[in-house]
Formats: structure tokens, C-alpha cells, sequence
């Protein structure tokens, strides 16, 4: 008897622990209420191209050029750094820059531009991954999303803009020793400073006739 | 000179040793980082430690046993992983035009009904074919592993809501809710392990696996409950784990076994079996804990911090080996 009692009761809190634990409805009408179409939903995609269009191009035309962003790295790398942003904690750091000269080599993978002051750098046409895009401004802020998966659906959207709307051109009007302006995203480790090979995330790109000092 | 300690001052001394090197370590970091003793370091560094006082509390029963889970930490990440994708995502049948939605609680249920099963599991496989716990747990390793990346596609799994982000981020009665947690858990099994039938059988089959069959004791039963129960309490981490982050991360426990069998071996439990106790666990917990915290306030490489961690598992099963022989 007193074993039944005990199968009764341990019956009784299963069924109200599934009870409380799952809960059914149509597909069809979750997928509405909760898909990328739904109303409050986060569109990333929107978002990225309001945030291009409206704030990150027009960040551009204060962006610190990169000449004289790497004197500044190699003489005093801790000011340098306070011009940077990042939205997460640690070492990874990131410039908005722009900067111009000319294009010494062109590869699958990158165009290598030569700056006026003789320093190298890859502009990325191949690999554009990464949170540089997004960061780099310093306009993002992370108490604007709900969460995480909403941050990173809008750096992918912005790498895809990139890809979109800067590499293209950029690979098909490189040509060594043409004369380029550009504008784009520089990551950088805080800790571990190498400023012998700098990737560049584009984010506009012009070429012109003649270098402009 | 040669110091001379009175005769009855060694049990003493052994029986407070780690509470004794926790006192050292804490005056050592104190003295060297001002950081280390504010109420904002003291309440992260027992939020950190709750996830492996929950692990190494499962692993002290087994090691009691006179056995080792390696898959402790994959079972985290797995028992995180099923938790949070069925909370995020639910169940879709795309047949019968249903969605299988699942509460914070049925996701609660779901994390720790996997990491019972995975340990459950363990225990069939060692008892039922004979198989050294170091090889049937260290393949548990690698299964658990392989299915948190399959279950999600090797992404995080992010967005969780607030109520489930309570159990990782949250404050009860002025204390975080991971050592609310920590402390039941602690509870129960310094409860189990003193006060009933299984606890004794788990020390008897420490002690002596042959002479605790000779007495009648389901040697089978308890081993299974054993790793059932370890596994559900790295269940429990993986949950604290996935709310603290508000992210189950694929590769989250990566050697999180090594930290909770150090916690065990520093907390004076012989890896041989049948000697040991939960709050010595828990002594070794914080001490590791503390160890951590003080690395990285003293902003010591990560790649020293391993190597100082090696040195002191190193030397506390030193100093157990050297025990035992005296004892």
C-alpha cells in the first residue's frame, strides 16, 4: 500500500513537471509569430544597410589616417590605441582608418597598396570575416541588441556589404601602380602589436589618376 | 637549525592542510594584488567556482569508488547544449504541422535528464563489460563532444531570455544564485555520504571492491548510480555554465575534468578509493578557484597558469602518496 502511495505521488509530479515543461502549437503559426518576417523581430539586414548608408561611411571622413596611425603605434602605441573601439573585452582592438597611394601587387587573396611613407598594406578581398566592420567606429553599442545572435547576424551582414559592394570594384580596377584612396576596418592585438603585415577590411575605395598626398 | 614540531602537532596539520594552503595562497595574492580582496572579486571568484564544486562534487563519489570520469566536462557542454537549443529552438514536426515549444523548466529537466543518461551510461558500460573507467569515460569524452557539434552544427547557441540567465547571472537573498545552488548540492551529497546506505557502500567499494561484494553489496548498482549521479551534477555545471554566458558554446568544459579531479586530489580524496570527503572537495575547489583568480590578477600567462596549475596537482598527489605511506 505504502509503495503504491509512493508510485501515485512520484506519477503525479512527472505529469505536472511535463506538464509545465513543454507546450504545443501549430507550426505553421510559431513560424509566423517568431520567423525573420515576424513584427519586433531583429532584421540585421535592414539594420546593416541603414547603419552603412547612415553612420559608417559619413565615420569615415574623421577616420585617422593610417600613416600616421602606425608613427603613432610604433612611438606610442597606448595613445594610438585610445582612438580604437571594440565591443567585446580583451586585446583585440579596432581602427577606422583611411589612408592612399598606390597598388604594388595584386593577389588572389588581397591588393597590397604601398603608402606614401613606404609602409604596406592589405586591402582584404577574399577573406572578409570578422567583427572589424562593425566595431571599428566605435558607433555600435551592445546595449542597443537583445543579445549576442543579433550583434553577429549584423557583422555578417556588413562583411556581406563588403563583398557586395566593395570587392568587386576593388578586384577589378587594381592594377599595380595605380594611385588608390581608401577607407576601411584595421584590427589589432593590444597585446602582441605586429605592424609588419596589416589587413585592411575596405569599406570604400577610389582610384584615381595621381596619388593625393 | 632544525624546527622541531611537537609530536601531536602532525594530524593537525594533516587534517587542515588544504585549508591551511588555502590561507597561504589567499595572504600570498592579498599581498601582491590589491584587486584581490574586494567584495566584487570575492562573489566572482565563488560564482566561478560553484560550476566546479558541482562537477568535482560528482567526481568525488566516483573517485570514491575507486574510479575517474573523464566526460564530465563534454556532459557539460552536451547537457548546456540540449538545454538551450530546446529552449530556444524547441521541436519542429513539420508532418503533423506541430512545434514542441519546451518552458525554462522543461529545458532545466531536458539538460539534466541527458547528463543522467550519458552518466548512467558510463556506469552500464564499466559494469556490465568490465571496462577500465578511464577508457569507457574517455570515449564518453569524445561521444559527448561529437554530439554537442552535431546538435549545434558547431555554432553557439545564443539568446536564452532572462529567466534562464537568472540561474547563471542572478542574486537570491544577497548571494549568486550558482552558489545557492552549489551549497544544495554540496549539501545533499555531504548528506548522502555520511548519513545513508549508498554513501557507505560508495566507501566500502573504495576500500575494498571484493570484501564490499563478499558483504553483499550490488557492487553494479552503486558504480551505475555513481556515474549517473556524476553526471547529472556536470549536468548542473553545464546548465550554470550556458545561463552565465547566455551562450551553450560547442566546445564549453574543455578540460574541466582536469580541474575537478585536481579539486578532488587537492581536497586530500585518494584516487586509490575509499578515502576522502565532499568539503575536502570543496576546500580544493576553492583553492584552484582562488589559484585561477589570483593568475590572472597577477596577470600571469595563460601558458604559466597551466603550467603553475600541473605543479600543484602534481604536488598534492605528492603529498597524498606520502600520507597514505605514513598512515
Amino acid at each position: 500500500m505504502k509503495k503504491t502511495l509512493q508510485y501515485v505521488v512520484l506519477a503525479a509530479v512527472l505529469v505536472l513537471v511535463a506538464f509545465k515543461s513543454v507546450y504545443f502549437e501549430k507550426l505553421s503559426t510559431h513560424k509566423a509569430a517568431t520567423g525573420p518576417d515576424a513584427a519586433g523581430k531583429f532584421d540585421a539586414a535592414s539594420y546593416a544597410q541603414r547603419f552603412w548608408t547612415e553612420k559608417l561611411l559619413p565615420a569615415t571622413a574623421q577616420a585617422p589616417d593610417l600613416s600616421a596611425l602606425l608613427t603613432e603605434l610604433k612611438a606610442n602605441p597606448q595613445a594610438a590605441f585610445a582612438q580604437s573601439h571594440a565591443l567585446g573585452i580583451g586585446n583585440i582592438r579596432y581602427f577606422l582608418v583611411r589612408g592612399a597611394g598606390t597598388v604594388a601587387k595584386v593577389d588572389k587573396n588581397d591588393v597590397t597598396v604601398r603608402l606614401a611613407d613606404g609602409n604596406d598594406v592589405q586591402l582584404a578581398t577574399e577573406y572578409v570575416f570578422g567583427n572589424a566592420a562593425r566595431d571599428a567606429s566605435g558607433l555600435i553599442r551592445n546595449q542597443d541588441f537583445d543579445n549576442t545572435a543579433d550583434l553577429n547576424a549584423l557583422a555578417e551582414q556588413l562583411n556581406g556589404l563588403i563583398r557586395a559592394r566593395v570587392v568587386p570594384g576593388l578586384r577589378a580596377d587594381a592594377r599595380p601602380g595605380s594611385a588608390v584612396q581608401f577607407a576601411g576596418a584595421l584590427e589589432l592585438n593590444q597585446a602582441h602589436l605586429h605592424l609588419d603585415k596589416l589587413e585592411v577590411m575596405p569599406l570604400a575605395v577610389t582610384f584615381s589618376p595621381t596619388v593625393k598626398p | 637549525m632544525q624546527l622541531a614540531l611537537p609530536a601531536n602537532s602532525r594530524p593537525l596539520l594533516l587534517k587542515f592542510q588544504s585549508l591551511i594552503a588555502l590561507f597561504v595562497l589567499c595572504l600570498g595574492i592579498s599581498l601582491l594584488s590589491d584587486k584581490f580582496l574586494t567584495g566584487a572579486n570575492f562573489w566572482n571568484v565563488l560564482r566561478q567556482i560553484s560550476v566546479n564544486v558541482c562537477i568535482s562534487t560528482g567526481m568525488t563519489l566516483v573517485v570514491l569508488t575507486a574510479g575517474i570520469d573523464l566526460s564530465v566536462g563534454s556532459v557539460l557542454a552536451l547537457a548546456g547544449a540540449i538545454a538551450a537549443g530546446l529552449l530556444r529552438n524547441g521541436i519542429a514536426l513539420t508532418g503533423p504541422d506541430l512545434f514542441i515549444g519546451f518552458t525554462v523548466l522543461g529545458a532545466v529537466v531536458a539538460g539534466l535528464g541527458t547528463g543522467t543518461a550519458l552518466g548512467w551510461f558510463n556506469g552500464w558500460v564499466i559494469t556490465r563489460f568490465r571496462l577500465p573507467p578511464f577508457v569507457a569515460t574517455l570515449a564518453m569524452l569524445t561521444i559527448a563532444r561529437g554530439l554537442t557539434m552535431l546538435w549545434t552544427g558547431g555554432f553557439p547557441i545564443t539568446g536564452l531570455g532572462d529567466s534562464f540567465d537568472y540561474l547563471g547571472t542572478g542574486w537570491l537573498l544577497g548571494i549568486p544564485v550558482p552558489v545557492w545552488v552549489s551549497g544544495l548540492i554540496v549539501a545533499l551529497a555531504v548528506l548522502v555520504t555520511n548519513k545513508t546506505r549508498l554513501g557507505r557502500y560508495i566507501y566500502a567499494i573504495g576500500g575494498s571492491e571484493s570484501a564490499a561484494r563478499l558483504s553483499g553489496v550490488n557492487i553494479n548498482r552503486v558504480k551505475t548510480t555513481v556515474y549517473a549521479l556524476a553526471g547529472a551534477l556536470a549536468a548542473v555545471g553545464g546548465l550554470l555554465v550556458t545561463a552565465r554566458l547566455d551562450s551553450a558554446q560547442p566546445n564549453a568544459g574543455s578540460s574541466y575534468e582536469l580541474d575537478s579531479i585536481a579539486a578532488v586530489v587537492i581536497g586530500g580524496t585518494s584516487l586509490a578509493g575509499g578515502r576522502g570527503s565532499i568539503l575536502g572537495t570543496v576546500q580544493g575547489a576553492v583553492i584552484i578557484g582562488v589559484l585561477n583568480n589570483g593568475l590572472v590578477l597577477l596577470n600571469v600567462s595563460p601558458f604559466w597558469q597551466q603550467v603553475v596549475k600541473g605543479f600543484v596537482i602534481l604536488l598534492a598527489v605528492i603529498i597524498d602518496k606520502s600520507n597514505a605511506k605514513n598512515d
